[in-house]
């Protein structure tokens, strides 16, 4: 028995969106070329936040996208196209970020001290870790991941679009094993993938728990962008018939789930640290409670944690969606000051707090590109999976409690 | 002489039973479908009885919503208080030790345990609270058909209750479809 299902209306970017991201863009390009003159530190060090935020949404969007097709889970069909078009951003993602390792290979200059055979060369640590961080195994990882994330979504993602053409059943079957490769390498490739980019900024620093504190934030933020986006869509009368309000109380209980597991993480990360009090450790803390850096400290606790927790808290919250987008503003907003938090301090060598139209601009910039990838991709896709054969479970979706 | 305490326990526990009507359905749609019927005919407090959850059983029997999740908040919030003057009472107050260096009071050392009677209290309580509510543990039940807990779906009015009135309930029933009307214990 097979009943049909309709093919959702095509949606557009509206005249407003597209100026909106396309100014955003424009802002970004002009920022980042006068931020590169102004002071190239900075410059590169506001780049790589607006390059990881944005590449973890795409990789977010994936891995959402392959838990459910891991879990044969049939509530979240009608949602699922809204997080695969969060991966239209990945290749842009590979182009920024071989960008970003030639603007590091400049004489004068590199983000990471590693990169620069002179500070090696006086530090006998960063000689004990040359074997793993030095600049060429450094673009072989990144390529291996690049390669390894853009191809498995294009598998994944290329048999979900297909599906709507044949409603073939099997593609439904073969996605299972893709996600579970998917997910096996992501597990491993976004942990080694965070300690490179970021991590490795104060090189002295270690912290084995690095790459699941990134993968917390990575999946808070996935899960506020795509309640945003169904936001978007029900506002503009797309997906009312294929996206009720059982769905939003399943992504807001997700959403609550994971602003606790990033408390959950810092917290685990930084209680170790302040306990067993080593230097070599401590280094990671030091600057960022003292100065304003404390007060970015604060803020985190507050915004990311406790604020959402209590506003995520009841039922009626997670089933009303302007509530819900604001939160998940909320939460994109404190992703942002997370990595911020994570990357500035590192500038060397005084931990100065700075925060200027260099940093707001150039993400602004990266912020305007993923838009107008995600645009893109829900404007040449149906918007919902219509054909895949466990929709009926989603479309009838209703949860108790 | 002296009951046998278990004896006793089980008198406490085995729950009074009141007569009523009873109808059974075979098929749970028209059972959820019955439930609303006889809730706009003005009947309050009368039971359905499924073998499993049913969607939109709530919403037809006009179920107000658990105040259980308000037990798991305050006594969660409790706890945390709790955990929280604990600690400071145990580390800071009537036993200092210095550990490592660190302040008596050393709020990041505590949170685990801060967390952990959250936690337990919030859990614990939302158990009980919901045993209190569903009449747990209940021993020898009565029994309408011992089907009910395989196939088959009930509603049970019992007697005397608001808005109660055999002959037009037993009419409903059978306009609903049930497969059996007649007076039951529950």
């Amino acid at each position: 028995m097979e009943i049909k299902v309709e093919k959702p209306n095509p949606w557009t970017a509206s005249v407003r969106l597209k100026s909106v991201f396309s100014s955003f863009m424009f802002i970004g390009l002009i920022s980042l070329v006068f931020a590169l003159f102004d002071d190239k530190t900075r410059a590169w060090h506001a780049y790589l936040i607006g390059l990881f935020y944005f590449t973890s949404l795409a990789l977010g969007g994936l891995f959402f996208a392959s838990i459910q097709h891991l879990t044969n889970a049939g509530w979240s069909v009608n949602i699922r196209r809204i997080t695969e078009s969060l991966t239209a951003f990945l290749p842009w993602a590979a182009g920024l970020t071989v960008i970003f390792v030639l603007g590091n290979f400049n004489m004068d200059f590199q983000v990471y001290d590693w990169f620069n055979k002179d500070i090696i060369a006086k530090d006998g640590l960063l000689q004990h870790k040359e074997a793993y961080l030095n600049p060429t195994f450094f673009i072989i990882r990144t390529v291996i991941f690049f390669g390894l994330w853009l191809f498995l979504c294009k598998k994944i993602i290329g048999n979900s679009i297909k599906q709507d053409e044949s409603g073939d059943v099997s593609l439904t079957h073969k996605a299972v094993p893709l996600s579970i490769a998917f997910l096996g390498v992501f597990a491993l490739s976004y942990s080694l993938y965070s300690v490179d980019t970021l991590m490795s900024l104060e090189a002295h620093w270690f912290s084995t728990i690095f790459g699941v504190y990134c993968f917390a934030g990575l999946f808070q933020s996935t899960l506020a962008v795509i309640i945003l986006i169904i936001g978007h869509l029900l506002k503009k009368g797309i997906i009312n018939k294929y996206v009720n309000e059982n769905h939003l109380h399943d992504m807001g209980k997700f959403l609550f789930a994971f602003t606790v597991f990033w408390a959950y993480i810092a917290f685990s990360q930084y209680m170790l640290i302040w306990y067993s009090n080593l230097p070599e450790e401590t280094i990671f803390f030091e600057p960022r409670q003292s100065g304003t850096w404390l007060y970015v400290s604060f803020s985190l606790i507050l915004f990311k944690f406790i604020v959402p927790f209590f506003a995520l808290l009841p039922k009626w919250a997670k089933r009303n969606i302007s509530h819900l987008s604001a939160v998940c503003i909320l939460l994109l907003v404190m992703q942002f000051v997370d990595l911020f938090w994570l990357v500035y301090p590192n500038i060397k060598k005084n931990h100065e707090f700075m925060f200027g139209f260099q940093e707001v601009g150039v993400f602004l910039g990266f912020l305007g590109l993923f838009m107008y990838s995600v645009a893109k991709f829900l404007s040449s896709h149906p918007v919902v999976p219509y054909r895949d054969p466990r929709i009926h479970e989603s479309m009838d979706h209703h949860v108790v409690y | 002489m002296p009951k046998n305490p278990i004896e006793t326990l089980e008198n406490l526990l085995r729950p009074a039973s009141k007569p009523g009507l009873v109808g059974i359905w075979m098929d749970e749609h028209k059972l959820v479908d019955a439930a609303q019927k006889v809730r706009e005919s003005g009947v309050k407090n009368f039971n359905a009885i499924s073998p499993f959850p049913l969607h939109g059983i709530d919403d037809a029997m006009g179920i107000p919503r658990s105040f259980i999740p308000w037990v798991t908040f305050v006594m969660g919030l409790t706890g945390c208080s709790l955990g929280v003057l604990f600690t400071w009472w145990a580390s800071a107050v009537d036993w200092p030790l210095i550990i490592g260096g660190k302040p008596m009071w050393s709020l990041a050392a505590f949170i685990p345990v801060i967390f952990e009677l959250t936690i337990l209290f919030a859990a614990l309580s939302s158990v009980a609270a919901l045993f209190f509510l569903a009449g747990l543990p209940k021993i020898d039940p009565v029994i309408i058909d011992p089907d009910l807990t395989s196939h088959k779906f009930a509603l049970f009015v019992p007697e005397g209750v608001e808005g109660y009135n055999r002959q037009e309930l037993e009419q409903l029933f059978k306009e609903m479809g049930a497969d059996e009307v007649r007076s039951a214990e529950f």
